[in-house]
């Protein structure tokens, strides 16, 4: 692990921001089956409105009448009167009539200024080169979504290619989910759904459905520790996609939600197994742990009118809207990373339980929607003893941060976005090189102010603007504490995106 | 008095002749679908409004009908028979802004009403679902008709006179043309999108 250093942490950054990326998803599909534009479930997509929530909550179906909606009837794979004869037949589903494919393609183009190359401290060490201007091509990408009848929905979605590549992407989410089970226990509707598969954990703002061109930061932290001394190696983030299952209940439009995951432990980025055990599609995990994601939240609805106020979208006087709501949530991840080093005495193994756990919320008023979050992250930190024989612990990598965020829809077509980022990493001054800071001066790691401005062209067709506001930083600093070689890397990034 | 008698007949058949009920028919093309034709005012004539109420539905998405020709000064009522909300918006009449009006959001099942009072196409939005998309063509006489979708038309009991005659279709420039009806006028109009 001694070839960390700038390159290594900037390609994982970038990779970082391709991956976190690479899941913002509107459905193409469901248009065509219902008909409908991408409005009808999206603010500037693939941001969800009040209706497109409800619309997912039900397993990709209308929350009412569903049947009378579609315009391409579906597929039966069974007469609905089979269900009687079950479990002496095949339980008949469906499948969507068309096949539910959607396709996205972006790119973009970005400007950075060319202090950003002082990021090698020195020039002494031949670094990444940022250029000036740059134009990149993204992602394109493939997802199919819909349901089975039974009230059971399916997504998948896969990156075919990532800049430019073909098959350098992955897949990105693929799951089922069984919705509404807890009716076969007679519980409240809604209450208990399972979803399983590969997803992105039930996070208080999706990632996959943010429509910011840069992820929050937030969610892209990891606590890796750069000094090969210290042994914080965490490469999660709560953004990545997660395998496991989940449990859920309540609706993200009103009143309760929440949900339960336990899904694969891998805080090293690569997968265990040994060659003489086989694995149907390859080991994921890189230890016996499993982790665990919960998260609670409670959606008020303010409208005055009760009947309105319980209703999908909120009655107004020129038509339905989101509801004027407050939300307001906690989560929390708790695993246990797995670290094995050999020592004097054979391979050591660390285990270093970490944990994460937050607050948001997001007040809704029209097309204004202001939302936040906050997030700390624990990784306890277990450093080799100096007989590397064993372990004694070290100082705790922690950090906090998360973001703030505006988003105005001045008109139907036109976003505008000011967020604000923040991640305050002890981890990043454990990796100090030399004594000097890794990402950032001191006590201003990662935080940045990002306006941006984004047009609807087409419902489907975005272009987007973002400019990422940093302060100064530097790498070195001298006797005096006077920084040495400062840069800024305030970033303009435009984008065009199309679905279809 | 054999005079008299002849006078008379002579008189209520000349009557009975300019009050007879003749018709305009013709074809639309130029265009694929329903078009709405319709006799433009007649100076110094005006009309009764109508009593009867038409329904246009949203249902499925959809207005239905998706084209409702009425004369001015007909209530048009608007039933929501979907399970989601729905609104109906016009942004204009006859392309006039000034008119353009939100009715609001109304439940399933329940229906919200509005007198057309000036005449010219109305076109009917949702503002939801912005793939939703109406017409209703308001006829300034009670003369008007809907074409087949082969763009045949028959406007019957127009008196017989000269009228000038517009066709509409969604999305295509109107055309006028005079038309003298002598119990029977003939209009064909060929319309460009």
């Amino acid at each position: 692990m001694r070839f960390r250093g700038p390159l290594f942490v900037f390609s994982l950054l970038l990779l970082t921001f391709f991956f976190a990326t690479a899941s913002s998803f509107a459905i193409p599909a469901f248009s065509r089956q219902y008909g409908t534009s991408c409005t009808t479930c999206h603010v500037d997509y693939p941001k969800l409105n009040d209706f497109g929530k409800a619309f997912k909550d039900a397993g990709f179906k209308f929350p009412k009448d569903d049947e009378s909606f579609l315009k391409v009837p579906p597929v039966m794979l069974g007469a609905p009167a089979q269900k009687e004869l079950w479990p002496h037949t095949v339980f008949p589903g469906t499948i969507p009539g068309l096949p539910p494919i959607g396709l996205r393609y972006n790119q973009f183009f970005q400007y950075t200024p060319a202090s950003a190359n002082n990021y090698n401290p020195g020039g002494s060490t031949a670094g990444p080169n940022v250029p000036r201007t740059d134009f990149e091509s993204g992602l394109f990408s493939i997802f199919m979504a819909g349901n089975f009848g039974s009230d059971i929905a399916f997504w998948v979605d896969d990156d075919l290619s990532v800049s430019g590549a073909n098959s350098n992407g992955g897949l990105g989410d693929g799951y089922l989910k069984f919705v509404n089970i807890g009716r076969v226990f007679k519980l409240p509707t809604d209450s208990l759904s399972l979803r399983v598969g590969q997803f992105e954990l039930d996070l208080p703002f999706s990632q996959a459905r943010s429509i910011n061109i840069s992820p929050w930061d937030i969610y892209t932290q990891a606590n890796i520790g750069f000094s090969g001394s210290q042994n914080v190696n965490n490469v999660f983030a709560l953004g990545d996609a997660a395998q496991g299952f989940e449990i859920s209940g309540g609706h993200q439009y009103a009143g309760y939600h929440y949900s339960l995951a336990i899904v694969n432990q891998n805080t090293s980025g690569t997968s265990s197994g040994a060659p003489n055990v086989s694995s149907p599609g390859g080991f994921f995990s890189d230890s016996n742990y499993k982790d665990i994601y919960g998260r609670f939240s409670y959606r008020f609805n303010l409208e005055k009118d009760s009947a309105s106020r319980h209703e999908v979208q909120a009655a107004g006087a020129t038509g339905p809207r989101d509801h004027t709501s407050l939300a307001l949530g906690t989560f929390f991840f708790k695993g246990r990373s797995v670290q094995r080093i050999d020592g004097d005495t054979g391979v050591l193994t660390a285990r270093e339980p970490f944990y994460r756990f937050g607050g948001d919320f997001s007040f809704n008023y029209r097309t204004f929607n202001l939302f936040g979050l906050y997030m700390y992250g624990h990784d306890d930190d277990l450093l080799l003893n100096s007989g590397a024989t064993g372990f004694t612990p070290g100082p705790a990598a922690k950090f906090n941060g998360g973001f703030l965020e505006a988003d105005y829809l001045a008109l139907p077509w036109v976003m505008t976005i000011l967020r604000y980022d923040r991640v305050q990493s002890s981890a990043d001054f454990l990796s100090q090189s030399g004594g000097v800071n890794y990402f950032s001066p001191v006590g201003s790691t990662r935080n940045r102010v990002t306006p941006g401005v984004q047009f609807l062209i087409h419902a489907n067709i975005k272009a987007a603007f973002e400019y990422a506001i940093r302060p100064q930083q530097a790498l070195v600093y001298d006797s005096n504490g006077k920084a040495l070689n400062a840069f800024r890397t305030n970033t303009a990034t435009g984008m065009l995106e199309f679905v279809y | 008095m054999k005079r008299t008698w002849i006078m008379v007949v002579a008189v209520v058949a000349m009557l009975s002749f300019t009050a007879s009920a003749g018709t305009i028919s013709g074809k639309v093309s130029g265009v694929t679908g329903e078009s709405v034709v319709y006799v433009e005012a007649v100076a110094g004539k005006t009309f009764p409004a109508p009593t009867e109420k038409p329904v246009i539905d949203q249902k499925g998405l959809m207005f239905t009908p998706h084209i409702v020709a009425v004369e001015q000064g007909t209530t048009v009522e608007f039933l929501n028979s979907d399970k989601v909300a729905h609104n109906v918006f016009w942004p204009s009449v006859g392309g006039n802004k000034k008119f353009s009006k939100n009715l609001g959001t109304w439940p399933q099942g329940e229906k919200r009403a509005f007198k057309f009072d000036n005449p010219g196409a109305v076109p009917l939005l949702c503002n939801v679902h912005p793939e939703m998309g109406g017409y209703i063509v308001v006829s300034p006489t009670p003369y008007f008709a809907v074409t087949d979708k082969s763009g045949n038309y028959k406007i019957e009991n127009v008196p017989d006179g000269s009228y000038s005659v517009t066709a509409w279709h969604e999305g295509a420039k109107n055309s006028s043309k005079p038309v003298t009806v002598a119990g029977e006028g003939k209009a064909d109009f060929t319309l460009t999108k």
